[in-house]
């Protein structure tokens, strides 16, 4: 006898690959079109059902450009009220539309808002959720979503299902999947719903675009293809802003270790590690970075890692690619004197 | 102002993590746990919420009896209690069976609670589900990543921060409600040590007989999610060539690898 406070299903009752659109005022954020991509792929493999988003008080055109990058068919959760963002009221109308259509299984990206909605719903819906997957797969025999994670500081990867459950739900981090390409001849069909919500007890009083006080006016570290980080090695905040000026001359951003966020370099924001970001850049440079495990753990799935560090037998040199053993100070100039050559030539 | 902070007993350190081999659940069990680090930032949100307003600060875990030590830390911290739900029936809980845990023991032994904070996510597994689920429980409402809050009457005002949209929000949340705290907003404050050496004495332990939980619904039975398969993460092995000589050597050799790997 399962737990009595799962309300008993028919999982045949369930079909369907669907994704919550999160909005970003009058637009749709890149990660629930990659997981509409995604969610073609997966629906393919169930034998060809339905793909659908749910976006909650938008407008028709962004359900069309959902319909553009891979939905067969568009929720629309009408209700005026819900123009203005609140978690646990956003999420009880989500988990009602979900409810109502019975998807076998149930995406949503693990933005920061995202990760806020992702549990309040699977709790809602008495079903299970797997955090920031990086991988999905269906196994043909059981039809189960197999969700896969990285967990335990990356050390592990395991495999989650949800046998008893539907939907099954998932959260994905932006980026992991690529985004679909744009087809403004597909067509679908696109469904109003009226959803009543309980008095809010959520008031969204006032938004402020923060002016972090940053090291550098650089993309976010999870984001770039080639991010430079300093540690404790550069001895110095002056030593961040050569990595500034290099991370500027190969299109990339600037990080940090642990020790250089403690000693006040960089803000938390930048710092990499498993008190900090996961990256998975083409390039990671790290100068004056002993390679502590739980920074190692957050670089092991760069495609390329250049280590500067005068000494040859820290950590960080046997975990890269290219070891440089030297004083980052009379490299890093040099360095960037002759990248700045080779931009004037061309 | 009656606060519970939800806290856990994690695994501090990668290379402590063992994994039981049947059900691919973390093992808690006789391995060395200290609170969550970034619970550490709840705890510290709320002590300062009870400096201003006046109150109790009710730290709740579900653990193996290993978890004491850490809620005798956080007592010591000036945590004024705590309460750790601890049974074998609840081992292998997924997020879903273990908020289900906390939800019910808060609604048993602190029914007139104001407010549940937690922290934004754990170390050892990273779900950030906690919160939500046991707002979800308790049927309250719910802000994650704040920083800041304000009390007026029946009403909190939280301050919080959206690291990806670089934006700061402020909401009004009628209590009770949970909120998750954004990690590294806090400095947490200092253990004092008279305080922990009389720690036991402040913390109760409860198990299933107490809180009476259907068996189905609580442990690794209870989870709707099932860890099917435990792999060690494989990573593209590194080509580990050393480079050194004199600092242009170096350069000239940085730049062709550049131009090599398609970066230049």
């Amino acid at each position: 006898m399962p737990c009595r406070l799962w309300p008993p299903i028919n999982k045949e009752d369930y079909r369907g690959v669907w994704v919550y659109l999160e909005r970003e005022g009058e637009r749709l954020k890149d990660v629930g079109l990659e997981l509409l991509g995604k969610a073609r792929d997966l629906a393919q493999k169930l034998g060809g059902v339905e793909v659908a988003g749910v976006l909650v008080a938008g407008g028709e055109e962004l359900a069309r450009e959902a319909i553009y990058h891979g939905a067969d068919k568009v929720v629309i959760i009408d209700n005026p009220d819900l123009k203005i963002y609140t978690p646990a009221e956003y999420a009880e109308a989500i988990a009602r539309v979900v409810q109502k259509y019975r998807p076998e299984i149930f995406l949503i990206g693990a933005t920061k808002r995202g990760r806020e909605l992702a549990a309040y719903i699977a709790n809602t819906l008495a079903t299970g959720i797997t955090a920031d997957c990086t991988a999905l797969e269906i196994d043909p025999k059981t039809r189960d979503l197999l969700q896969i994670r990285p967990t335990f500081g990356g050390t592990q990867l395991a495999t989650i299902r949800t046998p008893q459950r539907r939907p099954q739900m998932a959260s994905v981090r932006p980026g992991v999947f690529p985004k679909p390409p744009r087809d403004p001849s597909r067509t679908g069909e696109i469904i109003v719903e009226k959803v009543e919500v309980a008095k809010r007890r959520t008031r969204l009083v006032s938004i402020e675009k923060r002016l972090e006080k940053d090291v550098a006016d650089l993309p976010p570290v999870e984001s770039s293809d080639v991010v430079v980080a300093g540690g404790r090695g550069l001895g110095t905040a002056e030593g961040f802003k050569l990595l500034i000026e290099l991370a500027k001359l190969l299109n990339g951003t600037v990080g940090a270790s642990l020790m250089a966020v403690r000693a006040g370099w960089a803000p938390h924001t930048r710092q990499i590690g498993q008190t900090g970001k996961t990256i998975r850049p083409k390039l990671y440079i790290a100068v004056g970075i002993s390679g502590a495990i739980q920074h190692l753990m957050g670089i092991t799935e760069a495609k390329m890692i250049i280590a500067i560090n005068p000494d040859p037998h820290a950590p960080i040199m046997e975990n890269a690619d290219y070891a440089v053993v030297g004083d980052y100070k009379q490299i890093i100039p040099l360095l960037i004197e002759e990248l700045k050559r080779l931009k004037n030539q061309s | 102002m009656k606060i519970v902070v939800l806290t856990k007993a994690a695994v501090p350190l990668s290379s402590a993590i063992k994994i039981d081999p049947k059900t691919g659940t973390l093992v808690r069990e006789g391995v060395p746990l200290t609170t969550n680090v970034w619970d550490r930032d709840a705890v510290e949100f709320a002590l300062k919420l009870k400096d201003r307003y006046g109150g109790e600060v009710i730290a709740l875990s579900m653990a193996p009896p290993s978890g004491i030590p850490a809620l005798e830390s956080l007592i010591g911290m000036g945590v004024d209690r705590a309460i750790l739900a601890s049974d074998r029936a609840f081992a292998g809980a997924d997020t879903w069976a273990t908020a289900h845990v906390l939800a019910k023991t808060i609604e048993k032994y602190v029914p007139d609670y104001d407010l549940v904070v937690a922290g934004e996510e754990t170390i050892d597994s990273t779900t950030a589900h906690i919160g939500a689920q046991t707002a979800s429980w308790l049927g309250v409402p719910y802000v994650y990543y704040v920083y800041d809050a304000e009390v007026k009457g029946r009403t909190l005002v939280v301050r919080r921060f959206l690291e990806d949209e670089g934006i700061d929000e402020v909401y009004e949340v009628d209590m009770p409600a949970v909120i998750s705290v954004l990690k590294g907003s806090q400095i947490p404050r200092e253990v004092k040590l008279s305080r922990k050496l009389n720690a036991r004495e402040y913390i109760q332990i409860v198990s299933n007989k107490e809180l009476g939980l259907d068996p189905e619904c609580i442990g690794l039975r209870g989870s709707p999610t099932l860890v099917a398969g435990m792999a060690p993460a494989t990573y593209p092995p590194r080509k580990k060539v050393v480079i050194q000589g004199v600092p242009s050597e170096v350069v000239k050799k940085l730049v062709e690898i550049l131009k090599s790997e398609g970066v230049l």
